[in-house]
């Protein structure tokens, strides 16, 4: 990974080189022993992939772009897994990078008047949910904030989080911090910046070999799936749903890896706003639908709680920067579960989910268990 | 009737109606799968729930039920707009006919509440180069003088 920030002078490249390079050397392989690769960008210009890639060596190896939005990491690390599961390569490297501060000056269309669907920012329809919540459940704006809390004092936890507190967070932090869109705050929101992450993706005995002493980080199930029709559908913004997406997904990988919610030691989501991480802690059925509030009240989600939630800060302080999101997530699990994660390392974790929304939309999760 | 002192122009074409008299509020292009009776906005060519391709163009009038809402304390679109430069609204409303839209709203926060009905209006966003009036489409409740 490259640390998660804002980095007006650095470049896509560098930090996706940086990123690579460290991902391969994690793995003990060299550029030469890639089969393939996997570039997740959004904020992308054409040629971007291969020409990044192009950092690493000239080999001739197939390079693919894929964009999915917020999931375009977790889009191209499905693609990596079923090629290598299918045979096809023994190495697949997964390179995501973005640079959002350069999207946000750059852009005009994100913010022109033409577009009438701009006045729907991605943090109002996600207060739509907190609003529809509130009237629904009687969900309190200290709920949120008890996430972001939780989450702001993973990521002081980890080196490669964007947002670093310096003293420990309270939930009364959270809700006093700047409203952005009622009733979420900028403490239940995602920054905006800039990284990359990688990962490798082989075979299980070439990883063995490579690492005998390490345990092996197995994919046990994958699945992307996008929007079924629902009464109700909404067909402009930057929507993501609707929430059965995230159910109907998560079915999928509990049936493939063979595991139910109850197994999970922890998960990481698209907690790009607050009330995303509570809705999913109930779709993805860590808890019973209703019991998300009382559930976060208890701690349950906290690191050294019943399963542990967005252990390195998750969308909300590791940082959102886009291609790289999903990534961060796969290498926050994968350390997990090799025990390698540092002053945040859970107990002896076996089993691992990572979640992730495209905004559209989409939905990829993947389970990840070690030997 | 009264008639609008500038010509009135949609912030986008397809999406409403910009009727003459200034008082009438917006009707929303939406489109009736004659298969199946679902209704959509905006309008498209093949039905989202039954892939039926037999669909017609239908107006539905600007009113409607408040599903959520919020206020956002970002200025929209540059507006000068004190209304908008205090926090505007955005609701997701739906339509007796099925459509949920997802529009910005009139009015202070405290006027909202889920479940209220609600009437569109028209809403100048500024002047274009021509002089005419840029509208954009709000919800207010119904009841609630301008």
């Amino acid at each position: 990974m490259y640390p998660f920030g804002t980095y007006y002078d650095g470049s896509n490249g560098e930090m996706a080189r940086k990123a690579g390079m460290a991902a391969l050397k994690d793995a003990g392989l060299s550029f030469r022993d890639v089969n393939a690769a996997y570039v997740g960008h959004i904020f992308a210009q054409v040629m971007s992939g291969v020409r990044v890639m192009k950092e690493f060596g000239l080999t001739g190896i197939p390079v693919q772009r894929i964009e999915n939005a917020s999931a375009t990491g977790s889009a191209c690390f499905r693609e990596a897994c079923l090629a290598v599961s299918a045979g096809h390569h023994d190495v697949a490297m997964v390179l995501g990078f973005d640079k959002m501060t350069t999207m946000i000056q750059q852009s005009t269309q994100g913010t022109a008047p033409e577009n009438m669907e701009d006045a729907i920012l991605p943090a109002a329809f996600f207060a739509l949910w907190a609003t529809r919540r509130m009237h629904e459940r009687g969900m309190k704006p200290e709920h949120l904030a008890r996430i972001g809390a939780k989450n702001f004092n993973n990521g002081a936890l980890n080196p490669m989080s964007q947002r670093q507190a310096k003293a420990a967070v309270t939930w009364e932090k959270v809700v006093e911090s700047r409203m952005v869109a009622w009733p979420l705050t900028t403490m239940m929101s995602c920054p905006i910046g800039d990284g990359a992450a990688c990962a490798i993706v082989g075979r299980a005995d070439l990883a063995k070999k490579l690492h005998p002493d390490r345990p092996v980080v197995r994919v046990t199930a994958s699945t992307l799936q996008s929007e079924r029709y629902v009464p109700g559908h909404i067909f402009q913004g930057p929507v993501v749903g609707p929430a059965q997406m995230t159910v109907d997904a998560s079915k999928e990988v509990y049936e493939e890896a063979g595991v139910g919610p109850e197994d999970l030691d922890l998960v990481q989501v698209h907690d790009a706003f607050a009330i995303e991480e509570l809705e999913y802690y109930e779709l993805l059925g860590l808890c019973k639908e209703g019991e998300a509030e009382k559930c976060i009240e208890q701690g349950d989600f906290e690191r050294g709680g019943r399963v542990a939630v967005s252990t390195d800060g998750g969308l909300i302080a590791r940082g959102h920067p886009g291609g790289p999101t999903g990534l961060a997530q796969i290498w926050e699990t994968t350390l997990q579960l090799r025990g390698e994660a540092g002053k945040r390392q859970l107990d002896k974790p076996r089993i691992g989910l990572c979640h992730m929304m495209g905004g559209g939309s989409v939905c990829v999760i993947h389970i990840l268990q070690r030997d | 009737m009264t008639t609008a002192s500038k010509p009135r122009v949609p912030i986008k074409p397809g999406l409403f109606t910009v009727p003459e008299d200034p008082s009438a509020a917006p009707k929303f292009l939406c489109t009736r799968c004659e298969d199946c009776g679902e209704h959509f906005f905006p309008r498209r060519a093949i039905c989202a729930k039954c892939l039926s391709e037999k669909t017609a163009d239908v107006e539905c009038e600007g009113r409607g039920t408040l599903y959520s809402y919020t206020f956002v304390h970002i200025p929209l679109f540059g507006s000068t707009n004190i209304e908008h430069v205090e926090g505007y609204g955005v609701g997701q409303i739906d339509l007796p006919e099925g459509p949920r839209l997802q529009m910005p709203l009139a009015g202070k926060q405290a006027e909202f509440r889920i479940g209220q009905q609600l009437r569109a209006e028209l809403d100048k966003l500024r002047d274009d180069d021509s002089g005419r009036e840029v509208v954009i489409p709000r919800f207010r409740p119904v009841g609630a003088g301008r």
